[in-house]
C-alpha cells in the first residue's frame, strides 16, 4: 500500500523571493494523526497547500502514490480533503446542504448517494437537523462542523486542517476533539495550540522559517521545554 | 453579528412561501412590466395596483413595516430623479383621482408617477423576496434559462455580503475605538479611503481562498446542483388570480379611470 503523503527535497519561494519551504522531506502513513506545529508564519499553511496540490515548487509530491501534476489532481482531491483555516471561506454556498453537497456532485455521484452522503457527513459532525440553514447562520463552532461535513462527504482517505482549533470555546474545541479523534482517515493539521496537537496527535512535525526542525512522537517533542521554547511554542500539558 | 438579513421572513410558512419559486418570479416580472407601463396621467390605476402586493405581503404575515423600510434604504436612488422633474417639466396637465380633478404641472405629474411606481414594483419584489428562500429563488432562476455564471455570481454576492458587512462593521468599530478627536475633513476622507481598501484586500484575499475551497471538493468549472422544484395546482391557482387581476385592471378599469 502506498504511503499516505511523501514529500522529498521540496523547496517553495513566495512571488517576491521569500522562502516559504526550504528542503522539506516528509512522510506519512496511512491513519497517522500528525501535528504541523510551529510559530506563526513557520510554513505550515502552506505545506498543506503543497499536500493540495496548490502550491509548486522544486520537489516530488506525491498523495497515495500519486505524483501532483494536473493529470493527477482530480483524483488526488477526491483523495485529500482540504479544510481552510477560516470557515467562511469553505462555505461558499446558499445553504449548509448545497455547501456539503458540493464535493460529492462534483465527484460526478448520482442524486441518492449525494442525499446519502450529505445525510451521514452532517449527522457525523451534529448538524443533521441543519441542511436548510444558510451558513451564515450558524455559530463559530457550527461553521467548523460544517466545514468538516463537506470534506466528510466525499470519504477522502486523507483530510488536512488548517487551525482548526482557531476561535473555537473550550466547549466546542472539546467536541471537535472527539469528532477528529473519532474519524479513521489520516489527519495532518495545522496549529499552534500545543494542547490541542498533543490531544490529538500521535507524531508532530515542528517547522519553522520553513524548515523542519523536528519529526518524532507528539509527546517526545511538545514535552521538550527547551526545544518547544526556541521556537517560540509552549509545552503542552500532560494528556 | 446578526444582521437584519434581506430574506428573513423567507423563512415563515405560509400558502405564498409554498410556491414555486419559478411562479412567483414570473408573476411579479409581469406585474411589474404592466405597472411600469402604465401612462402617467391616472394616479387611481397604480392605487389600484398597489392593493394586490399588499394583499400578498399581509397574506404571506410580512410586516408592513419591514417592507416599508426597505423601500425607504433605496429610495434615495429614485428620489433623486423623481424630484429633480419638476424642474425641467412646468407644461399644466389635469390629474383625475375618483371624483377629483385637478392641475399641476407634467413635472410633479412625472414625479409622483415614477415615486408611486417604484413603491408599487418595490412591494412586489420585497413580496417576492420575503417569501421566497433565496436558494429556491437561484433554483428557479436556474430553471428558467438564466445563465449559470450569473446564478453562480448571485449565489456568492448573497453568502458573502454579510461577511463583507461584518468585516466593514469591525473596521468602523476599530477606527471608532481609536478616534478621540474630529481630525478634519481631509484626514478623515483619507482615513476612508484606507478602510476600503482594507475592506477591497480581504475581498480579494477571501475570494483566492474561495477558489481553493471549490477547487479542493472537486470543482472544474461547471455548477452541479440537486436544486429540484415542483409546480402544484395552488401554483396554478395562483397564476391564474394573478393573470385575471393584472389582466382584469388593465383591459377594464384603466380606462374608466383614465
Amino acid at each position: 500500500m502506498p504511503k499516505a503523503i511523501v514529500i522529498e527535497n521540496f523547496t517553495y519561494r513566495y512571488p517576491d523571493g521569500t522562502p516559504a519551504l526550504s528542503d522539506i522531506t516528509l512522510s506519512i502513513e496511512h491513519g497517522q494523526k500528525v501535528a504541523l506545529i510551529g510559530p506563526n508564519g513557520a510554513g505550515k499553511s502552506t505545506l498543506l497547500l503543497v499536500m493540495a496540490g496548490f502550491v509548486k515548487g522544486a520537489g516530488r509530491v506525491l498523495v497515495d502514490g500519486l505524483e501532483i501534476n494536473s493529470r493527477n489532481l482530480k483524483k488526488i482531491r477526491t483523495c485529500l480533503g482540504s479544510c481552510l483555516e477560516n470557515p467562511d471561506d469553505q462555505l461558499f454556498m446558499p445553504t449548509l446542504f448545497d455547501d456539503v453537497a458540493f464535493g460529492p456532485l462534483n465527484m460526478g455521484l448520482p442524486a441518492e448517494q449525494v442525499h446519502a452522503r450529505v445525510a451521514d457527513a452532517l449527522q457525523t459532525v451534529g448538524l443533521g437537523q441543519m441542511a436548510d440553514k444558510a451558513p451564515h447562520h450558524l455559530s463559530a463552532g457550527q461553521k467548523r462542523g460544517a466545514a468538516i461535513a463537506t470534506i466528510l462527504a466525499m470519504s477522502p482517505k486523507i483530510i488536512t486542517l488548517d487551525e482548526p482549533d482557531g476561535s473555537l470555546d473550550p466547549r466546542n474545541r472539546d467536541n471537535l476533539m472527539r469528532l477528529l479523534r473519532s474519524l479513521p482517515q489520516t489527519l495532518v493539521i495545522a496549529t499552534c495550540n500545543m494542547n490541542f496537537a498533543a490531544a490529538l496527535a500521535d507524531r508532530a512535525v515542528l517547522l519553522d522559517k520553513g524548515r523542519i526542525i523536528a519529526d518524532g512522537g507528539a509527546e517526545e517533542i511538545m514535552s521538550d521545554a527547551e526545544l518547544m521554547a526556541g521556537h517560540g511554542l509552549e509545552v503542552a500539558a500532560k494528556k | 453579528m446578526h444582521h437584519a438579513y434581506i430574506d428573513k421572513f423567507a423563512y415563515q410558512d405560509s400558502a405564498i412561501h409554498r410556491l414555486d419559486s419559478r411562479v412567483k418570479f414570473l408573476v411579479v416580472l409581469v406585474f411589474t412590466a404592466v405597472v411600469i407601463s402604465l401612462p402617467r396621467t391616472s394616479p387611481s390605476i397604480l392605487a389600484c395596483y398597489a392593493v394586490g402586493p399588499f394583499a400578498i405581503l399581509v397574506w404571506a404575515g410580512i410586516p408592513l413595516r419591514f417592507a416599508f423600510k426597505q423601500i425607504l434604504l433605496v429610495s434615495p436612488f429614485v428620489l433623486v430623479l423623481a424630484v429633480s422633474c419638476p424642474l425641467y417639466d412646468r407644461t399644466p396637465v389635469a390629474v383625475s383621482f375618483g371624483p377629483f380633478l385637478w392641475q399641476i404641472t407634467t413635472g410633479w405629474m412625472r414625479c409622483f408617477t415614477i415615486l408611486a411606481k417604484f413603491v408599487v414594483t418595490m412591494l412586489a419584489l420585497i413580496a417576492l423576496v420575503s417569501t421566497t428562500r433565496f436558494n429556491n429563488l437561484l433554483a428557479g432562476l436556474q430553471r428558467l434559462g438564466v445563465p449559470r455564471l450569473l446564478i453562480v455570481q448571485l449565489g456568492f454576492l448573497y453568502r458573502y455580503i454579510f461577511v463583507l458587512i461584518d468585516r466593514a462593521h469591525h473596521i468602523l468599530r476599530a477606527r471608532a475605538g481609536r478616534r478621540l478627536r474630529n481630525l478634519g475633513f481631509k484626514m478623515e476622507l483619507r482615513t476612508a479611503a484606507s478602510m476600503l481598501g482594507s475592506l477591497f484586500i480581504r475581498s480579494i484575499d477571501t475570494a483566492e481562498h474561495i477558489s481553493i475551497a471549490m477547487q479542493a471538493r472537486g470543482f472544474d468549472g461547471s455548477w452541479r446542483t440537486l436544486w429540484a422544484l415542483h409546480t402544484h395546482r395552488s401554483d396554478w391557482l395562483f397564476v391564474l388570480g394573478a393573470v385575471f387581476y393584472t389582466g382584469a385592471l388593465y383591459i377594464f378599469v384603466r380606462p374608466i379611470l383614465q
